[in-house]
């Protein structure tokens, strides 16, 4: 640590890599943490932990004050808010959400060793479990929970009411709020019925409801990069891509076409696109695969000449019938510069997709065995090299470009259900279903030298004796 | 000789491949050095597992690996895929999606599998010459141009009118002959298959379970890999050492090495 400070000093480490440097070996030390521990309130299985965090890329935000939206200019630099990384909320199946402080503990137990974090406040926000729970992406005065009891609803933190309700027509599986919308401000349901519905905090109603899906929506997920993308996984196994301004999903992903890596290999000459060329068996038909865009003419071109119907881009996509993951898709999770997409299947899958060309990268991670009846809740670290994702009764951490495994930690009793990883602080938060939030934290403290001085001083005046001789 | 013949699977196998060098094997090798000067570590393990592949009495099947049993010998899966998806494109390899219930694949030379193709298509002797015709089409037109694991019904139609016009009864006898099924969640797509491997396929669940509850009955649920290697397996007229590999491979057992040799432990998730 010491030696990287100094070259910091000396200029030979620059501000971003001396950061980044001492962030990936913070997160390579992640383990259970025995100085700090969470007092779960909850009666049932944790499904949905989020910590608050601004998304600095937006240039205005929105403050809601009681259905009163005021636009207000941000500085150009980046503040710090003290609510930032801070406040950990969570939605449990008995119906309860609760908010915890991550930094101030509550109690301090064993000698002032174990940091003890009871909940500021909880509340029976639902009749059945709450599926999903999030902040209000710009501050922490609203947040947002969804049931299985099919209502959406919007909280006002500080004085723990309902300010607005949404009946949806099945039980909620997932929900989300684009984090760098800033035009607007809307919540993307999942449910049982087969439609994606969009809820405007604004007027209180329903602006949108998207169809395709030909089963239920278990995740969704807006898009890191442009605020009108959503990304929603169904139980029929697919992965639709949606942008709100147009009618109908513009991409809808296929797990048979694939790319090798990180990059997308040099598309076959343009000459190859004609339909006819697969005709000719001595040519490979890489017409077929070449491109999403492609498949989805040639698959017009059959359903024109089959019933003469002429579908726009949306129409036709809503026929298409491409699977990303065999069974249900129950995990979605984008990178944080929005460029890759991860998705977790009943089928015990993972899987690594490049957004901008809608394939797979074929990235394997190794064997897994995922809950198949709820949606879990994936984790991705910011500078999108590690990946945590819920396991059974185990959590393991995959680096996302080999599939490789990092680590498994075991520390729960029950199948994990959703974690969070804390940028800000490094650390990570796991719910499951035996009703805990446990933290994982950097086994090193961010301040060694200065701690184990200050330890060793107490340990020494602890040792020593009254006698006198 | 007691102990050679106990040093481990890959050993024993080796020297079987050698003492019963397969016709096919040879003549592919020798095409496919040629091309192949540089070649990859899932293409060499296809080979090995290929020579490896059990013999079986009762059915007249080509050689097929699982996808898992590739993961079990290559350490990097990625690169298995990848290289598995180019092999694939390049028409090398077929790879088909069994119906277990679980998410496996089972990959085929493409020479094995037209022979499989023809011997399926020659047990079912169909007298009728202009509907067997299809058989030639779906070769030419389907097998060479079509890589991936499924196809729409459409897209099977359009890629068979290539060779003649296509009824209903063409694609019916490409079903009754094996070399399509159809999928129950979605009517109009069709998976590829393997003909004449349903016994097999009935094994290989089987098989795995019996594996499963050998070892899980044993004290500290582990084996040493050369005993568990001489068991017989009730179920599967597959080899043990078959599914020794896949099961690796899909991670339901791990390995450790000890110094009596490698252990065969249950993988506790």
């Amino acid at each position: 640590m010491w030696k990287e400070i100094r070259h910091r000093e000396e200029g030979s480490l620059g501000p971003t890599a001396f950061s980044r440097r001492f962030f990936s070996s913070r997160v390579a030390a992640l383990d259970i943490s025995n100085r700090k521990e969470f007092v779960s309130p909850h009666r049932g299985a944790i499904n949905s932990l989020q910590v608050f965090t601004f998304c600095y890329s937006t240039p205005f935000s929105f403050t809601l004050i009681t259905n009163q939206i005021i636009k207000k200019s941000r500085h150009k630099t980046r503040q710090v808010d003290l609510t930032e990384g801070r406040y950990l909320l969570s939605g449990a199946s008995d119906g309860c959400a609760a908010v915890f402080d991550t930094q101030r503990p509550t109690k301090y137990e064993g000698g002032g060793l174990i940091a003890k974090h009871h909940s500021l406040f909880h509340l029976n926000a639902h009749k059945f479990g709450i599926s999903s729970a999030i902040w209000y992406p710009i501050d922490t005065g609203l947040f947002i929970t969804a049931s299985l009891d099919h209502y959406v609803k919007l909280w006002d933190t500080n004085s723990t009411q309902v300010v607005m309700e949404y009946k949806m027509p099945g039980k909620v599986y997932g929900m989300a709020m684009s984090a760098i919308a800033t035009t607007h401000t809307l919540i993307a349901s999942g449910t049982a019925d087969v439609q994606v519905r969009l809820c405007d905090l604004v007027s209180g109603a329903f602006t949108h409801t998207l169809s395709g899906h030909r089963d239920g929506v278990m995740s969704v997920e807006w898009s890191c990069s442009s605020e009108f993308v959503l990304m929603t996984g169904g139980c029929d196994g697919a992965i639709r891509f949606w942008d709100i301004r147009r009618a109908g999903s513009f991409l809808v992903l296929d797990q048979s076409l694939s790319q090798m890596g990180r990059r997308p290999p040099l598309l076959p000459k343009p000459s190859n696109k004609e339909p006819m060329s697969h005709t000719t068996p001595s040519k490979p038909s890489s017409s077929i695969r070449s491109s999403a865009a492609q498949k989805r003419t040639s698959q017009s071109k059959i359903q024109l000449k089959n019933a003469a119907q002429r579908s726009h881009p949306g129409m036709a996509s809503s026929q298409n019938r491409a699977t990303a993951h065999y069974g249900a898709v129950n995990g979605l999770r984008a990178t944080a510069d929005g460029l890759y997409l991860l998705s977790s299947g009943s089928d015990s899958r993972l899987r690594l997709w490049d957004v901008e060309s809608g394939r797979n990268t074929l990235v394997n991670y190794e064997a897994t065995r995922l809950q198949t009846s709820k949606p879990i809740q994936l984790a991705v670290t910011p500078d999108s090299s590690l990946v945590f994702v819920p396991c059974m009764a185990s959590l393991k951490v995959y680096d996302l470009w080999s599939g490789t495994t990092v680590r498994t930690y075991r520390g729960h009793y029950e199948s994990v259900n959703c974690c969070f990883f804390n940028a800000q602080d490094q650390e990570l938060y796991t719910g499951s279903n035996d009703r805990q939030i446990l933290v994982w934290s950097p086994s090193i403290p961010a301040f060694t030298q200065m701690d184990e001085a200050d330890s060793n001083g107490r340990i020494t005046s602890i040792d020593q004796d009254n006698w006198s001789d | 000789m007691a102990e050679s013949s106990h040093s481990g699977g890959k050993k024993r196998s080796r020297s079987e491949s050698e003492e019963e060098p397969d016709v096919d094997a040879t003549s592919i090798q020798s095409i496919r050095l040629e091309n192949d000067l540089t070649f990859s570590d899932t293409s060499m393990a296809l080979q090995m597992m290929r020579a490896q592949f059990p013999k079986l009495d009762k059915v007249v099947v080509q050689p097929f690996i699982l996808r898992s049993q590739l993961y079990s010998s290559v350490k990097d899966r990625t690169q298995v895929d990848r290289d598995l998806e180019s092999l694939k494109k390049e028409a090398v390899v077929r790879v088909f999606k069994l119906n277990t219930g679980t998410d496996d694949n089972a990959i085929m030379f493409m020479d094995d599998y037209l022979i499989q193709m023809d011997n399926a298509v020659k047990r079912l002797d169909v007298k009728d010459r202009e509907l067997s015709e299809v058989f030639g089409w779906f070769k030419q037109y389907v097998i060479k141009s079509k890589t991936d694991v499924t196809i729409s019904h459409p897209e099977l139609c359009s890629l068979l009118s290539n060779g003649g016009d296509v009824t209903e009864k063409h694609v019916t006898l490409l079903i009754n002959a094996g070399l399509l099924t159809r999928q129950l969640i979605d009517q109009n797509l069709y998976w590829f298959a393997i003909p004449n491997i349903g016994s097999i396929l009935k094994g290989l669940s089987q098989g795995r379970k019996e594996l499963i509850s050998l070892i899980n009955r044993t004290k500290y649920k582990e084996m040493v890999l050369a005993n568990l290697e001489k068991k017989k397996l009730r179920l599967s007229p597959l080899d043990i050492r078959f599914h020794i590999r896949d099961l690796i491979g899909s991670g339901l057992l791990k390995t450790v090495q000890s110094p009596i040799g490698i252990l065969i432990r249950l993988s506790r998730d």
